[in-house]
């Protein structure tokens, strides 16, 4: 299959141990993709390399084999760019900004563009300083998606959208996606990943952790498990087990988490009376935060589903 | 017990705990708001008196210089009543820095108040800031008041600067002028400042931009200011003229000798400022954020789902003009009004020229014998020269603003090569100089026959054609600012127009070295009118737009955008 954004050593160092350190990163062509982290984890870093708005510090990046330095121009000529931050149009009218940037591109349908205003219920006939945030947000999708593209790169796309117009986004990256259209897309709502991606990257601290489809991804997640006992809680022997963590005693109740399967804790509840048992499985959100809340974090899993 | 001992370079906690809010913090943030303009206007303030003392004592060495300079100054005056107040005893070193230092500096003083008071209200509305400010426990009659008080200190400040200026300048001129002189002439500067302050801020809250608080704000202080003009050459009017703080400052003229401080007049500019200070107090506290105290509802509109049709959007430069039009249209019209105003006063302001043996270095320096093409060449091309870089920095700031507000990363962003959004900034700006030079040209070679003053076609034509050229200078010197220090572009480049205004004038007078005077842009565009092309000028300014245009194109092609 085609590759549609393809990194090598793509980084861009700010000092400080800010930025984008030594990327390595394929995108399939007609793959939707999530890009995932915390603020200030090098998303938006990512971004405006592939657009050429930054130049590497070293790496190169290429876009369907056009090297994003050496030829932005016909790059930007496959790519649909929602910014992450609401450019400021002052106060033109929604139609004149549409018109405005049709203009500077070209070939922009309007039958499309009125297709995208009705779907996200947008008035264009309005200054752009009386648009609410949301409004600017769809906007800015508008902007990203009225025109036929290749690779559509947006930056957290659903922030300040509402949750009905967050679900005609998604359908519009389905539909994306089932014409053959990649996305590249960064967020750091797990659910909105998990909603419309098929593979996901996790970058922390400038570095790509982990690459994985949303089913392995999974695999990562770990069970929180609660059960009551007739008699004393075995803590000790529920320590030992390979994968338990957490494990917290209170009177009868023994609450912990659990990594990989539950086998051997099983063998172990079931030489007492359990009375009651109840698993949760995390979120996505969950498996994210583990990640990204300690310090130190989970050790993290080798980056070599990159490629 | 154990000492800590805090570790070299460790930040100390605070002594007092946590750390206050108050709206101390406003008003030292507002002090730096205003640091840029403050540094603009005090310089100002303090050249423009000091010179105006200066070139007096050099163009009169003789008590009988003075005096017939002063009689043919007087004679003058009526000519530009309508710009400047009546001279006053034009024949003391006191006099003439009162009417040629000072008089115009109220308007300097209205405009920096004006753009102050809108933008400390409309621009960081727009930019969510006072939506931070409101959410703090601070009132917001105490917000407003707050920022008032940091403007005022500017204010003060700079009127402080601009009596030391004029202390300096009749010192120099060995003119002496009383403490009590500078400060009734001080207070009645402030207090004219501090009332356009408060008519910018009423017009703020009335407003629901800052450019339409603007053009309100303006509006009314063209008013006012035309009325101190009428009752200027029509006494008749003084009565109703007391409306217009610009007549209650003219009144105060305590630095001329034998002139007056008049109390009532400067208390009643701080009353008028006072009154809408508080006004606005109370609108601010009353209306909406982001809205206009008279609120309409809108009206129902057809909802719009498709992008304009509008052809000019599509096609570049045009697009860019477009969307500029009603601000591009205030500055031809201003063009065309400067040029009207000149023109019509060009011949007996030129027979008064001419019949004035003070007046004769002006003359000759224009390079022609005709007193009143002398008017038309150094005035009103002098106007238009300043208009032209005016517009040229407004321009720049537009494209700094482009560049911070993200509008350069999402045109970045479509299939354009980055060299054309400079090429195409240019090209706008050309277009527009090309517009405004050829509207005022074409008026004044219309009128001027009418006037009895005859000018030559081609050499107006020319004359026209290096405005645009020195248009473009000053937008490639900001172009190129603009890609190595956006923030300062504005800045650095009102110092080259304000240095380019004042180097011709100080070179003659303290003797400074000749190659000091290709320093200046305005130098450069020569008197093409009078003396036809300087072509050194021209290359020199060819040579910067290709350079600046270049340079700025080039830096563009590598620069980083949104970091």
């Amino acid at each position: 299959m085609a590759v549609a954004v393809r990194t090598e050593g793509l980084s861009k160092d700010y000092g400080e141990s800010r930025g984008l350190f030594d990327l390595g990163l394929e995108v399939s062509a007609g793959e939707v993709f999530g890009y995932l982290g915390p603020n200030g984890s090098g998303k938006t870093t990512t971004i405006r390399l592939l657009m050429d708005m930054i130049r590497p510090t070293r790496g190169r990046a290429e876009i369907f084999g056009v090297d994003c330095h050496a030829d932005p121009v016909a790059v930007k000529r496959m790519v649909g760019y929602l910014p992450g931050e609401t450019p400021q149009w002052g106060g033109l009218r929604g139609k004149d900004i549409v018109g405005y940037v049709a203009g500077l591109r070209g070939g922009v349908d309007p039958a499309r563009v009125r297709s995208l205003t009705d779907r996200l219920d947008l008035d264009l006939g309005r200054r752009y300083r009386e648009y609410s945030s949301g409004n600017k947000r769809k906007l800015g999708l508008v902007l990203a998606f009225m025109h036929p593209s290749r690779l559509l790169v947006l930056d957290e796309p659903t922030n300040g959208l509402d949750p009905l117009i967050q679900q005609e986004f998604y359908r519009l990256v389905e539909e994306a996606g089932a014409e053959g259209t990649t996305v590249f897309l960064s967020s750091h709502v797990l659910s909105e990943v998990e909603r419309a991606c098929q593979r996901v990257g996790i970058l922390r601290r400038g570095r790509l952790v982990q690459v994985a489809g949303l089913d392995e991804l999974h695999h990562l997640r770990y069970h929180s498990l609660e059960a009551d006992f007739a008699g004393e809680v075995p803590a000790a022997a529920v320590r030992a087990v390979a994968g338990v963590e957490g494990v917290s005693v209170e009177d009868h109740h023994l609450s912990c988490t659990v990594h990989g399967g539950f086998g051997p804790l099983l063998q172990v509840l079931g030489r007492e009376q359990v009375l009651n048992l109840v698993t949760h499985e995390p979120t996505l959100e969950d498996v994210f935060l583990a990640y990204f809340r300690d310090p130190a974090g989970p050790a993290p899993v080798p980056a070599e589903g990159a490629r | 017990m154990t000492t800590v001992t805090p570790a070299p370079g460790a930040v100390a906690p605070p002594a007092s705990g946590p750390m206050r809010g108050s709206a101390g913090t406003l008003v030292r943030y507002g002090l730096r708001s205003h640091r840029w303009a403050f540094a603009g206007v005090a310089f100002l303030g303090f050249v423009s008196p000091y010179s105006a003392a200066a070139s007096y004592v050099a163009a009169t060495g003789t008590a009988a210089l003075r005096a017939s300079f002063g009689r043919q100054t007087v004679s003058l005056g009526p000519q530009l009543a309508y710009l400047v107040p009546l001279p006053i005893r034009p024949d003391t070193v006191a006099g003439y820095t009162w009417w040629k230092g000072l008089t115009w500096l109220t308007l300097v003083f209205a405009v920096w108040a004006l753009a102050a008071a809108t933008g400390l209200v409309r621009n960081e509305e727009e930019r969510g800031l006072v939506e931070t400010w409101v959410t703090q426990p601070l009132s917001r009659v105490r917000l407003l008041l707050s920022r008032s008080a940091a403007f005022s200190a500017a204010a003060l400040a700079a009127v402080i600067i601009t009596g030391l200026g004029t202390a300096a300048g009749l010192a120099d001129g060995k003119a002496s002028v009383g403490f009590a002189a500078l400060a009734g002439q001080g207070a009645a500067l402030l207090g004219v400042t501090l009332a356009c302050f408060g008519i910018g801020l009423a017009a703020a809250q009335l407003a629901s931009t800052r450019r339409s608080a603007l053009t309100l704000g303006g509006a009314v202080m063209i008013v006012l200011y035309i009325l101190d003009a009428l009752a200027r050459v029509n006494p008749g009017l003084g009565g109703v003229a007391a409306i217009s703080p610009f007549h209650l400052a003219d009144i105060t003229t305590a630095v001329v000798p034998g002139g007056r401080f008049d109390g009532g007049a400067t208390i009643a500019l701080f009353a008028i400022a006072a009154v809408l200070i508080g006004l606005a107090a109370l609108a601010f506290q009353r209306r909406d954020l982001m809205a206009s105290l008279l609120r309409r509802r809108s009206a129902a509109t057809p909802v719009v789902r498709t992008p304009s049709d509008n052809p000019l959007l599509r096609i570049p430069v045009l697009s860019s003009l477009w969307e500029q039009r009603i601000g591009m249209a205030g500055w031809v019209v201003g063009s065309i009004l400067g040029a009207a105003f000149v023109v019509s006063i060009a011949h007996s302001t030129g027979k008064l020229l001419a019949s004035a043996s003070g007046f004769q270095s002006f003359v000759h320096a224009a390079g022609t014998d005709s007193a009143a093409t002398a008017v038309v060449s150094s005035v009103w091309l002098g106007i238009a020269a300043l208009i032209l870089a005016a517009f040229a920095i407004a321009q720049t700031s537009r494209w700094a603003g482009d560049d911070a507000g993200g509008r350069l990363e999402m045109e970045i962003a479509q299939p354009v090569p980055r060299w054309r959004i400079v090429a195409e900034r240019g090209l706008t700006l050309a277009v527009a100089a090309v517009i405004m030079a050829a509207l005022g040209s074409l008026l004044t070679g219309a009128v001027a026959p009418s006037q009895g003053v005859h000018l030559d076609a081609g050499s107006l034509i020319t004359a026209s054609a290096l405005l645009v050229l020195l248009a473009l200078t000053f937008a490639a010197l900001g172009a190129l600012i603009i890609a190595a220090f956006p923030r300062v572009a504005v800045p650095l480049l009102a110092v080259v127009a304000v240095a380019g205004f004042y180097i011709p004038l100080f070179v003659p007078l303290f003797k400074w070295p000749g190659w000091v005077l290709d320093l200046s842009l305005f130098h450069l565009y020569g008197t093409p009118l009078t003396t036809g092309v300087f072509w050194t000028g021209l290359w020199v300014m060819v040579a910067i737009v290709v350079v600046g245009f270049g340079g700025a194109m080039a830096a563009m092609r590598v620069c980083e955008v949104g970091r």
